[in-house]
């Protein structure tokens, strides 16, 4: 990786250029990065370290391995293009669109700059055109909403600004914002291979436009796809690898690379964020609260990325934490999907599930592809017992992204909540397929061959054990598979599981009436074994509790005492007398 | 959004409905004269006003047509009036320059409709009836319009503009896209100055007309200008197909990623939500009765665009299920089955009534039953039951019968389909209340219970086509199983093991049954989107090739234009059924045994349901068809006929035409000894009957039979006897009862044909006792001449036997047995006498002769070599006996040439085989 001081100076000058032109979005981005790049020791003051207080607690408490600083492969600088200064004139004709742009008056500023050839001026009408047309769209998506929701609007400025961009592309006239926006157009349009093209020559010639990025990592959808694109070596490539990896599920490379950044971004808000994302996935609650804590503290004013952290607060159940973080977004932007996701998540928790689906709703409102809202609507509304609404927001969950196994696992849980558990199983099955670690997706498979209605014993047995093999942190799928293989007449094997259970119950420090159970069972299967050292080890742990297993356990003590010291056995002397 | 549902009936307002309300205004002005200005005659007006309705209610096309089609059609409809009325709707378009505008043209719309009572009017002004068709349109127009926000005011006026700016440019629709849309505003002017001009001059002829006026009542126009009438809209009708092409046109045009931008200024509007699904409803039709001939792509093309336009129009993921399933996509079709149900809980459509006493669960239980119909369509028979059984658990719990019964019916038919071997343990605990015996009875037992228990929930619910169709299950099964009493305890009623035709008969006749109802109610049973679709298609083809219609026609052709009015009520699925109903005819007649009947029942279908029958039925007529030709009309015509066949089912069905194909080859190839062919097409026989897909039992049963025949015709008794006996356990094993006394008389065959006449007769007794039992007469009647033949060979101390069975077969055999049939029963009968010592050659020669003559032409035609080798020695000898010697050697060369022919096999005239 790049020195720190590199780093700093490129972003700095990268900030200004897309400030420039009024890339808003990536300036920001870039400069939290450069905020969040760890202070020379020697150039400390204070002041400059206030962002960066309080962080480096919880950063010592997780940080496993400490990060190697070399850089992976030679990085191929790509030097700041400069900046091609436009007449005084034109420049006063610049500095008045730019405040238009500035009040959102998009149309007048494609005015001021209408017969401009400067490519920054022409970059700046282009997108100001494009924002015009995105504008009007959203408010026509509205107005022209049909009984059947038509939602036809289109960019009605995608095909002059196509246009224009496409020629100027032809005759090499274009600056990598221009091909950002070129890009951007083509994606909107459906020509996704032209798009990613145009993308990666624009952040091969300028890496610091993230917003260039993060539409490319929305191109990338499979592998073979990310592995196809020809870019140049930037440390940039690394926040979109990062990203990439995130998206496609592949958590353990994203958590890598991003913890990589975070030698050099050691107090970025955004790596920490991601990293808080990524471990949500792999199911790491713990951490990912402390990572948010620590967040909030830096960023209180933060809504991005909170609906993650109110779904870990939502699991483990914290009604206070999660009120007090609705109150904060709201008070900061109620109009954010986030907030609205958060606050039904808190409704949810307090049982108010109708005023839950509102807030949810209101989330879909303000975002309709908004994925996690339409599940935990779909959640909801099983819990208000409203099957065929659950059914249809799952539904619409998966038809967004088909890769989301929580849509498919609640569509598999709706259906067999009201009785259909072989329908149902098509969409457990889809659920596991998409995400095989899971062990509760495979035991809710396995429930459903289980129930009576199916009763399809061995392939419960089948999902059971895949559950056991992935970390089955609920411990049903030992006790399942013991019980099963027991009613199935397979003593070996039920024995087998018993006793892993029983391991498995030693080493949590559990016990309940499932240890009564596996302990009796063993007991009993060695002494018909005639494996009568074992089968005395588990009486005598059996003989610790109380009930009617203890007098279960003294009688098969007695006959195995009686058994082993070659005394003929009780029924034995009862017929000679 | 989620779980809510919408109104069905939606109505938007588009720039083609306005175009329409101009026209309505035009048809229905509010003038004092009967025919208003622009019209010169009575039929000219209504002519309009025909061609406005069918408009307003044709479902031939999802998207509405753009303003240069619609100006096309004015052309046809409007003869001399064509110009006035195409200037007139440009015109009038194109003066809506301001939101203003708008507002003016609907309150004048209003002034057209007559007041709520206006049943009562002035004889000479010319109101449009609010509760006439194109009333209520006008009215949901008016109410549509008042309903837009002022953006949607705006939106309906920028689109008026492209609308008829696209028709202006449509001549230059390739350059359409480089000028760009902001020069709409100066098109739309240019238009005016031209446009306004025409106006003001019809304007001035306008007032002219309305000074001379004869007053002629708009409701008595004359009988006779209506008929007139109805040629002239075929006129138009004609230009439906012109229509879709274009439709195919601009789908291949759009394919790949132009579809996406379909058209990029928003000028593609949908029809109402009812033409919709009367079009999707059509589709579905299609594709049931053409199977995979269907047009997969265009389609799936159309129902992209949809769901792009509607993407709330859940009907869509049906259509592709349905188009997916005949196509055999199974993954694709699973998974817009599930999207399907998953987004509309199975309460959308045309049927959907909205609930009642709203349980608010959905019906999930249909999604069980479809997708159990479907696994069972890909050849899961296993799991298809399983999943109707959930089906029928679920609808239990939701107390829908509807659903139940039509489940019922689905898994009876899934086990009348496929034999099972096992007898328990196939329907679980669930059917036990249905059953009520347990699962103590065996497949056959609990389907006959649960088709009578299905039949009487169908019964109860009056759901008409389901009765039909259990009744004509009921059928299918009492033709093949016998009665049995279903208790093996308790007192036993006594018993005929047999089969009972008249059951058969009935149920046949039940279930044709349900065309009248339909015809009686009709007009109750027509819901609108059915009606609409029904009219248009009456409007492409008023003759139409529907029995009704050509019944209606032929019986007085006076008045088509009553038919024309009310189009025929009887639905498609009514008549596929009715058909279906003589199919079963025809096959019951074919295992009775009466040739005649089973032909007159084919035909019947053949040219009367052709319409409405799916592909896969007509062929199946086609094929018993032919099969009744090869057997009494020999090879040659058969196969001419099937060239027609193979021809007409292209691509439909081309499996069933194969296997008829071989069939023929096989029997040619027997009778001409042409053995190493006939081993060749049977081995083909049994490729086809063991595919990939799931085994078809019957065919397998065919294959293995003939076989046997080939090893038999070869003399490989030993083996020929194995495959039988083997192919007798199979039969048994799935209760193929019909098989079964077939593989018994061949059986019986082979070991008379090996010289073991004695082990022969059991075989022959026992196919005659199983021909008894099922009312098998054709069969029987041959199992007698095998009897006879069986007798005959023990010795000539039989012959009185043998000629008794033979006599009383004979009626049978001459009335509906096939050509070979007779010619053995005539040569047995040659041979009954000539063996008889007390019967003399010389008293009696014609005794003889004549049926060996018979039988010589009878085999001409089948080209059969043996047993004419047979007949023309036994002529030869008897001609010898006689001393007519001329003849004998006439006879004799016959002979040898037919048994060299036999001996060297020649198949250079054979054109089929290739």
């Amino acid at each position: 990786m790049s020195s720190k001081e590199s780093c700093r100076n490129e972003l700095r000058t990268a900030i200004r250029q897309l400030s420039d032109r009024c890339l808003y979005s990536a300036s920001k981005w870039a400069a939290e990065q450069l905020v969040g790049i760890e202070q020379d020791p020697a150039k400390f003051t204070p002041s400059n370290t206030r962002f960066q207080r309080g962080s480096s607690s919880i950063r010592r408490r997780f940080r496993t391995n400490e990060i190697n600083s070399t850089p992976p492969t030679g990085v191929a600088y790509v030097s700041t293009p400069v900046m091609e200064e436009d007449e005084a004139i034109h420049g006063d004709f610049y500095l008045l669109a730019k405040s238009y742009f500035d009040c959102r008056e998009y149309r007048r500023v494609a005015h001021v700059l209408r017969d401009q050839t400067g490519k920054k001026s022409v970059f700046l009408r282009c997108y100001a055109l494009y924002l015009a047309g995105e504008k009007r769209k959203e408010e026509e998506t509205i107005e022209l909403e049909g009984p059947l929701g038509k939602s036809d609007a289109v960019n009605r400025e995608l095909v002059s600004v196509e246009r224009e961009l496409s020629t100027l592309s032809k005759n090499n006239m274009i600056d990598p914002f221009g091909l950002y926006l070129y890009g951007l157009v083509l994606k909107e349009k459906g020509n996704e291979n032209l798009a990613r093209k145009v993308l990666v020559e624009s952040v091969n010639s300028y890496p610091w436009n993230w917003s260039a990025w993060s539409e490319l990592q929305s191109l990338c959808t499979a592998v073979d796809i990310l592995n196809s694109l020809n870019l140049s070596n930037h440390w940039m490539k690394e926040f979109f690898l990062a990203s990439v990896y995130q998206e496609l599920r592949m958590h353990n490379e994203a958590l890598s690379k991003y913890e990589n950044l975070q030698g050099t971004f050691t107090f970025s808000n955004y790596i920490q964020a991601q990293i808080g994302k990524t471990q949500y996935s792999l199911r790491e609650f713990d951490q990912v609260e402390v990572i948010f804590e620590d967040l909030l503290r830096n960023d209180p004013y933060r809504v991005e990325d909170m609906d993650t952290y109110s779904n870990v607060l939502y699991t483990k159940e914290y009604f206070s934490a999660l009120s007090y973080l609705a109150h904060r977004v709201i008070m900061t932007d109620k109009y954010r999907p986030e907030s609205c996701c958060i606050i039904g998540n808190y409704y949810s928790l307090k049982g108010l599930h109708e005023k839950s689906v509102m807030y949810f709703r209101r989330a879909l409102k303000l975002n309709k592809k908004y994925l996690s809202a339409w599940t935990l609507m779909g959640h909801e509304y099983v819990e208000m017992k409203n099957t065929p609404a659950a059914v249809d927001a799952y539904r619409r969950a998966v038809d967004i992204n088909p890769r989301d196994y929580r849509a498919w696992y609640g569509l598999g849980q709706a259906y067999e909540m009201i009785g259909m558990p072989h329908y149902a199983l098509h969409y457990f099955q889809k659920s596991v397929f998409f995400q095989p670690i899971d062990s509760r997706l495979w035991i809710a498979m396995a429930q459903c061959y289980e129930s009576e209605q199916l009763h399809m014993l061995e392939e419960a047995i089948k999902c059971y054990k895949r559950a056991a093999n992935c970390n089955d942190t609920e411990a049903i799928a030992l006790h399942r598979l013991a019980e099963l293989h027991r009613e199935l007449g397979q003593p070996e094997e039920a024995a087998f599981y018993y006793k892993k259970d029983l391991e498995r119950m030693e080493a949590e420090e559990r016990e309940g009436p499932n240890t009564v159970e596996a302990l009796t069972f063993l007991a009993t299967h060695y002494k018909t074994q005639k494996r009568f050292e074992e089968a005395e080890v588990y009486c005598t742990r059996l003989l610790d509790y109380t009930g009617p297993e203890r007098e279960t356990a003294k009688s098969l003590l007695r006959g195995m005492r009686i058994a082993q010291s070659g005394f003929p056995s009780m029924d034995v002397e009862h017929f000679h007398p | 959004m989620t779980g809510v549902v919408k109104a069905p009936g939606a109505f938007a307002i588009t720039p083609h409905k306005v175009s329409l309300c101009i026209l309505v205004h035009t048809y229905a002005s509010p003038s004092q004269i009967s025919v208003p200005f622009p019209f010169s005659s009575v039929s000219q007006h209504n002519r309009l006003g025909l061609y406005l309705l069918a408009l307003t209610k044709s479902c031939d096309d999802i998207l509405e047509p753009k303003l240069d089609q619609l100006i096309n059609q004015l052309r046809e409809i409007g003869g001399l009036l064509d110009d006035w009325l195409t200037d007139h709707v440009t015109s009038r378009l194109s003066s809506l320059s301001a939101p203003d505008d708008l507002f003016n043209f609907f309150n004048e719309l209003r002034e057209t409709l007559g007041g709520p009572d206006s049943g009562v009017m002035d004889d000479d002004q010319v109101i449009l009836d609010p509760n006439s068709n194109l009333g209520m349109f006008l009215r949901r127009c008016i109410l549509a319009f008042n309903l837009l926000t002022f953006e949607g005011i705006c939106h309906l006026l920028t689109n008026i503009g492209i609308y008829c700016k696209e028709a202006i440019s449509s001549s230059s629709y390739e350059h359409r896209l480089d000028d760009s849309s902001n020069d709409l505003e100066s098109l739309s002017e240019y238009e005016n100055m031209d446009l306004n001009l025409v106006f003001k001059k019809i304007n001035e002829e306008m007032e002219a007309r309305k000074k001379a006026t004869e007053q002629v009542s708009f409701h008595l126009h004359l009988p006779k200008d209506l008929s007139t009438l109805v040629e002239d809209v075929e006129v138009f009708a004609d230009t439906k197909p012109e229509h879709n092409e274009k439709g195919g046109e601009s789908s291949s045009y759009a394919s790949g990623d132009l579809l996406r931008d379909v058209d990029p200024d928003g000028g593609v509007f949908l029809r109402t939500n009812w033409q919709i699904q009367g079009y999707l409803m059509e589709q579905a039709d299609a594709i049931e009765k053409h199977g995979s001939s269907f047009t997969f792509n265009a389609f799936e093309l159309t129902l992209r665009q949809l769901q792009k336009l509607a993407p709330e129009f859940h009907r869509v993921h049906f259509l592709r299920y349905l188009n997916n399933l005949h196509h055999d996509e199974y993954f694709s079709a699973l998974e817009n089955l599930h999207r399907y149900f998953d987004y509309s809980a199975g309460t959308e459509g045309f049927d959907f009534v909205p609930p009642a006493g709203s349980n608010g669960f959905g019906r999930f239980e249909i999604a069980l039953l479809c997708l159990g119909m479907m696994q069972f369509h890909f050849g899961h028979p296993k799991r298809a039951l399983e999943v109707l059984t959930e089906a029928v658990l679920v609808s239990q719990q939701q107390c829908n019968d509807t659903c139940l019964a039509y489940t019922l019916a689905a898994i009876c038919n899934l086990l009348s389909e496929i034999g099972f071997s096992t007898t328990s343990g196939i329907l679980g605990s669930p059917f036990s209340p249905m059953t009520n015996v347990g699962t103590s009875l065996s497949v056959q037992q609990q389907l006959f219970v649960l088709l009578n228990g299905s039949l009487k929930r169908a019964e109860s619910l009056k759901l008409k086509q389901l009765i039909a169709a259990n009744n004509l299950a009921l059928a299918k099964f009492g033709l093949t199983h016998v009665q049995r009493p279903l208790l093996s305890f308790g007192p036993k009623i006594s018993m005929k093991l047999r089969t009972c035709p008249i059951i058969v008969c009935k149920e046949l006749r039940s279930s044709y049954h349900l065309i009248s109802d339909f015809c009686c109610e009709g007009s109750t049973m027509t819901t609108d989107g059915a009606f609409s679709t029904a009219w248009l298609k009456n409007l492409q083809k008023p003759m139409g090739s529907l029995v009704m219609s050509q019944d209606n026609g032929s019986g007085n052709n006076s008045n088509p234009f009553l038919f024309f009015t009310q189009p025929s009520s009887i639905p498609g699925s009514v008549l596929q059924l009715v058909g279906s109903s003589y199919l079963h005819r025809a096959t019951a007649w074919e295992m009775y045994g009466s040739a005649p009947l089973a032909r007159v029942n084919a035909l019947v279908y053949a040219t009367c349901f052709a319409d409405a029958s799916s592909s896969s039925d007509a062929v199946v007529v086609h094929v018993k068809l032919i099969q009744h030709l090869a057997a009494f009309r020999g090879y040659k015509e058969a196969f001419a006929a099937l060239k027609i066949a193979e021809e007409k089912f292209l691509c439909a069905s081309k499996s069933r035409i194969l296997i008829l194909k071989l069939q023929l080859l096989h029997e040619r190839a027997l009778h001409r000894g042409h053995l190493k062919l006939a081993q060749q097409v049977c081995d083909e026989l049994g490729v086809l009957a063991s595919s990939v897909a799931s085994v078809d039992l019957q065919l397998k049963t065919e294959a293995s039979l003939r076989h046997a025949r080939t090893l038999l015709a070869a003399k490989q008794f030993s083996q020929a006897a194995a495959v039988a006996h083997s192919l007798f356990c199979m039969c048994y094993k799935f209760n193929l009862q019909v098989e079964n006394a077939t593989v018994l008389l061949l059986l019986a065959e082979i070991h008379m044909k090996s010289g073991n006449a004695v082990v022969g007769l059991p075989y022959a007794l026992a196919s005659l006792s199983y021909c008894q039992s099922f009312n098998l007469d054709l069969l029987k009647a041959s199992a007698t001449l095998t009897l006879a033949e069986l007798w005959l060979s023990l010795g000539s101390n039989h012959t009185k036997t043998a000629l008794t069975l033979l006599h009383g077969a004979f009626p049978m055999i001459l009335g509906h047995g096939g050509l070979e049939l007779c010619a053995r029963a005539y040569i047995t009968e040659a041979k009954c006498y000539l063996s008889d010592p007390s019967f003399s050659v010389s008293d009696n020669p014609e005794l003889v002769l004549d049926p060996l003559r018979q039988a010589a032409d009878e085999l001409q035609a089948l080209e059969y070599h043996e047993l004419m080798a047979e007949a023309f020695y036994l002529m030869a000898i008897v001609y010898g006996k006689l001393g007519q010697l001329q003849q004998r050697e006439e006879a004799a060369s016959s002979f040898k040439n037919h048994i060299v022919a036999l001996d060297h096999p020649h198949d250079a005239d054979d054109p089929v085989l290739s």
